[in-house]
Order: C-alpha cells, then sequence, then structure tokens
C-alpha cells in the first residue's frame, strides 16, 4: 500500500516539474486543467474525482493567459495539488478548492524569481559567446528548462510531504463557512479571466459581438461551440468586406498591376 | 570574404533548429531578453555551418541574444525567414534579420496571441471543462492530441518562413490587422457567452414580508435578465482591471474576501 502511496508521488512531483517546461516550450499538455487533471487522475487511480476538479479548475481558468511575458496564477499546479490531496484524503473537492487555490496564487512568485535567476543565466550564455566558449553555451543553456521546473516543483514537493497531513488538520479546524465560500468564490473567479481578455482585445471596437454572444447564451442556451461558429459566421464576413477596401483603396491608389492581390480572396 | 565557400544548409538542419526552438521557446525566459538566449541556442548548430569563422559567429549569435518575444507558430515563421537571410547573405545580414525580427514580432504576435492563446485555450477549455465535470474525459483526450498536431505544424512554419522567406510575411501585411480584427471578434462573441455561463454568482437570499416571501435571485434578479448578477460583475472587474493598482492577483484575493464574506452571513450559498 505504501509503497503505491510512494511512486505516486514520485510521480505527482514529476509531473508538476515536467509541467512548467512544457507550458514553456511544447505546449502539449502545458498548464491546462483538463489535461493535466487528466494525467493526475491517471496517477492517483480515481478518475471521478479528478475530473470534477479539473473541470472545476478549468472554468476558473478561461480567458487566464499568460500573454506578453505576464504572469498569471498557476490552475495548472492548483490541479494537481487539488486533486493529489483531494483523492489522498478522501476529502473531495472542497479540499481541492482550499488547497489548490492558494498554492496556485502562491506559484506567480516563484515564477518571478525563476525569471530573475534566468537572467543570470542569461549573461552567463552570453559571455560564453564573448569567450568563444561556444559548446559550453550550449550546455549552460539546460539550466533554463531545470530552474524552471522547479517553479512547480517545489510546491509539489512539500504539499506531498505535508500536504495530507495539513489538510485533515485545517478541515477539522476551519469551520465550514470557510470552504463554503471558497467553493463561492471557485464559482465566481471566472469572471477575473473574463475580465483580463476583454482588457486584452478591442472591447470598443467589437462590443456589438459580446451582447451577441451574451444573448445567444443566455437567454437563447447556445452552446460555446454554436456560438463560435455564430461569430465565425460573422468575422468572416467582416475579413471578405474589409479585404476589399483595402484592395479597393489600392487600387485607386496605383492603377496598373495589382494583380498579385487576386489570390487571396478564394 | 565569405564569397569562397557558400554552405547551404540541409532540410535535417532547419528541421534540427525549429525543434530546438519549439522545445526551448520560454525556458530561458528572463525579463531583460525575454525569449532572446532561447532564440540564439535554438540557432546556434544552424548558424555554426553558415559561419565557420569563429568572430563572425559570435556576432551572429550576439544579435540573436537581443531581445525578442512573440508567439512561438509566428517565431518558427520569423526565424525561419532570418535563417534563410543570413544563409543567402552571411553576416552582412545581420541588421536587416535584427530589423525583420523586432518590427514583425509585434504584429505578429498579435494574431498569435489571439488565435493560440485566447481562442483556442477558451473553447476547447469550457467545452473540455463541462465535460469533465460531467466525468467525461474525451475533450481532454482530444485537446491533448490536437496539441500533438499543432506542435508539428509550428515546425512546418519553419520550413514556410525559410522557403517563402520575407515575401510571405510582407505580403500579408496590411491583412494581418483585419484577420486579427476577425479572430477578436470570434473571440469576443465567445467572451460574450462566457459571462453568462461561467461566471457563477447568485444571491438566494429569502426577504419575507408579512406572508409573502420573495426570493432576491429567483424573484427578482433573474425576472429582470438571465445573467443579470455575473454580467454586472464582469462589467465592475473589467473597470478595476483597468487600474493600475489593481493586479489580477489582487483582485482574485478581493472576489476570495466577497465570497467569504457573503457566505458568512448567508447572502451567497455553495
Amino acid at each position: 500500500m505504501s509503497g503505491i502511496n510512494l511512486i505516486q508521488d514520485i510521480l505527482i512531483v514529476i509531473l508538476a516539474a515536467y509541467m512548467t517546461i512544457d507550458q514553456n516550450g511544447l505546449v502539449i499538455m502545458s498548464w491546462f486543467p483538463v489535461i493535466v487533471g487528466t494525467i493526475t487522475g491517471i496517477i492517483m487511480g480515481d478518475m471521478t474525482t479528478a475530473l470534477t476538479i479539473a473541470g472545476t479548475f478549468q472554468l476558473m481558468m478561461l480567458g487566464v493567459a499568460a500573454l506578453g511575458g505576464a504572469s498569471a496564477p498557476n490552475y495548472g499546479l492548483a490541479t494537481i495539488v487539488g486533486i493529489f490531496v483531494a483523492v489522498r484524503t478522501g476529502t473531495g473537492i472542497k479540499s481541492a478548492i482550499a488547497v489548490g487555490l492558494p498554492v496556485g496564487l502562491l506559484a506567480i512568485q516563484l515564477e518571478v524569481v525563476a525569471r530573475i535567476i534566468v537572467n543570470f543565466l542569461a549573461h552567463r550564455m552570453q559571455t560564453d559567446v564573448k569567450n568563444h566558449d561556444f559548446k559550453k553555451m550550449q550546455h549552460e543553456a539546460w539550466w533554463g528548462p531545470a530552474l524552471f521546473s522547479l517553479q512547480t516543483g517545489l510546491p509539489a514537493i512539500l504539499i506531498v510531504f505535508f500536504g495530507p497531513d495539513v489538510v485533515k488538520f485545517i478541515l477539522h479546524v476551519v469551520p465550514s463557512w470557510v470552504t463554503d465560500g471558497l467553493t463561492v468564490a471557485g464559482g465566481m473567479l471566472p469572471v477575473v479571466g473574463v475580465g483580463m481578455l476583454l482588457r486584452y482585445m478591442p472591447v470598443k471596437k467589437f462590443l456589438s459581438y459580446i451582447i451577441v454572444g451574451f444573448v445567444l447564451a443566455a437567454y437563447l442556451k447556445v452552446g460555446v461551440l454554436g456560438v463560435a461558429l455564430i461569430g465565425f459566421a460573422a468575422a468572416y464576413w467582416y475579413f471578405i468586406s474589409e479585404s476589399k477596401k483595402v484592395k479597393e483603396a489600392a487600387i485607386t491608389t496605383n492603377v496598373p498591376s495589382d494583380d498579385e492581390g487576386d489570390d487571396y480572396d478564394e | 570574404m565569405s564569397d569562397e565557400k557558400k554552405t547551404k544548409l540541409t532540410k535535417k538542419d532547419r528541421r534540427h533548429a525549429a525543434v530546438r526552438y519549439n522545445f526551448m521557446a520560454c525556458n530561458i525566459f528572463n525579463y531583460e531578453s525575454q525569449m532572446g538566449p532561447a532564440v540564439a541556442w535554438a540557432l546556434a548548430p544552424a548558424l555554426r555551418k553558415i559561419y565557420p569563422n569563429d568572430d563572425e559567429y559570435q556576432m551572429a549569435l550576439e544579435n540573436h541574444f537581443n531581445y525578442y518575444n512573440s508567439t512561438t507558430v509566428m517565431s518558427s515563421l520569423i526565424l525561419g525567414a532570418s535563417l534563410a537571410m543570413e544563409e543567402r547573405d552571411g553576416i552582412g545580414a545581420k541588421d536587416a534579420v535584427q530589423s525583420l525580427k523586432t518590427s514583425l514580432m509585434g504584429p505578429l504576435a498579435g494574431v498569435g496571441d489571439t488565435l493560440v492563446w485566447v481562442l483556442w485555450p477558451t473553447i476547447m477549455g469550457s467545452i473540455s471543462g463541462y465535460m469533465a465535470l460531467q466525468g467525461n474525459p474525451l475533450g481532454a483526450i482530444v485537446w491533448f492530441i490536437a496539441n500533438i498536431i499543432f506542435w508539428f505544424v509550428k515546425l512546418k512554419m519553419f520550413d514556410v518562413g525559410f522557403t517563402s522567406g520575407t515575401k510571405l510575411i510582407t505580403s500579408l501585411g496590411e491583412r494581418l490587422n483585419i484577420f486579427t480584427e476577425s479572430a477578436s471578434i470570434v473571440g469576443l462573441s465567445v467572451v460574450g457567452a462566457l459571462v453568462a455561463t461561467v461566471v457563477k454568482i447568485s444571491m438566494p437570499v429569502v426577504f419575507q414580508f408579512g406572508k409573502v416571501k420573495l426570493n432576491l435571485q429567483t424573484g427578482v434578479f433573474d425576472k429582470i435578465m438571465p445573467a443579470l448578477l455575473p454580467a454586472l460583475l464582469t462589467l465592475l472587474i473589467y473597470h478595476l482591471l483597468g487600474n493600475k493598482k489593481w493586479t489580477p492577483t489582487r483582485i482574485i484575493l478581493l472576489v476570495i474576501a466577497i465570497s467569504l464574506i457573503g457566505t458568512f452571513f448567508g447572502i451567497f450559498k455553495a
């Protein structure tokens, strides 16, 4: 029994450590809760609990994107440690949110620290190039992914060691309105991602489409894919008509030699 | 002086560089030069073939260590094109390569980020998220497989950049902006739907006037409009995010605090 637990512990730490390397590079499982959570579920041997928790964090994360190198709460790590703690202690989704959310928020600080340390690495690599130590530069680069893996690997190690006991204790001491409150917060938190998306995108210019999407979903109960398809229809029309305008403007300014523009429309 | 022996990069060399870049990407990310070191590291073996001379090699590498940041798909296109320029013109292309990279990384990141980091995870995430809540891992599996295919698309983009080079990217030019806007239209309609479905807040407080009971949520808010509170909350958060002092982390803490207080007084229910 404890042998299986040990193997699970090790796999959880490896998964957490690799997650950041993947998120930074290959982007195959990245830090997306449902993908990371499915793998965690396989490791922990409890798919039902894992998927519920992964789905909850996935919806919380919608719209949260680390654009232009900004830092965002790590819902992927929250999913891994949340599922681990929930399955190991048998306490379910409430403890997953209570543990996962704070860990995901603290992980932001570790990311900032990792990037500052990597700054020194970047300078070392440049010094190597200056000294014509090209091979050394190539080897030293591997410290980058190694350091970044600690960003999520270290918290996972701490959780694996102390998590289950601490969680049992916390759930024993903390009144139920706190865990209930955190569940309520879980329902509201997707608003942060949505707000960030709205800040990133041209809201003022395309306000109409937000309203269309809202009405379709709220009043007519159209699913996300259906709304996306209607959005795509509008986008296609917009693309065609705007491209035509650009082309017409080009024709009026320089009349001859516009043959090359023709192959784009079809 | 490098006219005597011009080295051609083989297809294998190019593929090698593409694989290195699409692994390292943000793995040497730092606040000063961002993706710069990863670009230099990824291109290093290919550049070594182009520049047998150590001094030229050093200059070329140092050039690539400069500040760089863009979406990896688009970067594959840009870096493929830069490599083609260096293969053709050698170290003489240094400044042209630098200006190609700096002038394109911004606009291409605009399209790339909207498609790769906003639209794709939002649509896939909401579909697979709801499936997962019902105990169905199929959405997650489809997403995972699609990401693997997508990785090979990135390698292909590097080749496209290398062979069609700057011609393709500049001809995209003015249409790029229209394309980004079209992608934003899809994105914003999806965001509108998310406000109504994913943001969950309700106040099932019951008021009693004599013998009449009134549930604040079902009796008042839902009568005005479905998803009224999520819409109002979104508006509030959107305005807070416009203020520099309200970072996303602070707003998350604020939402948690409001939830805790509200649950304590029985305004919200889990």
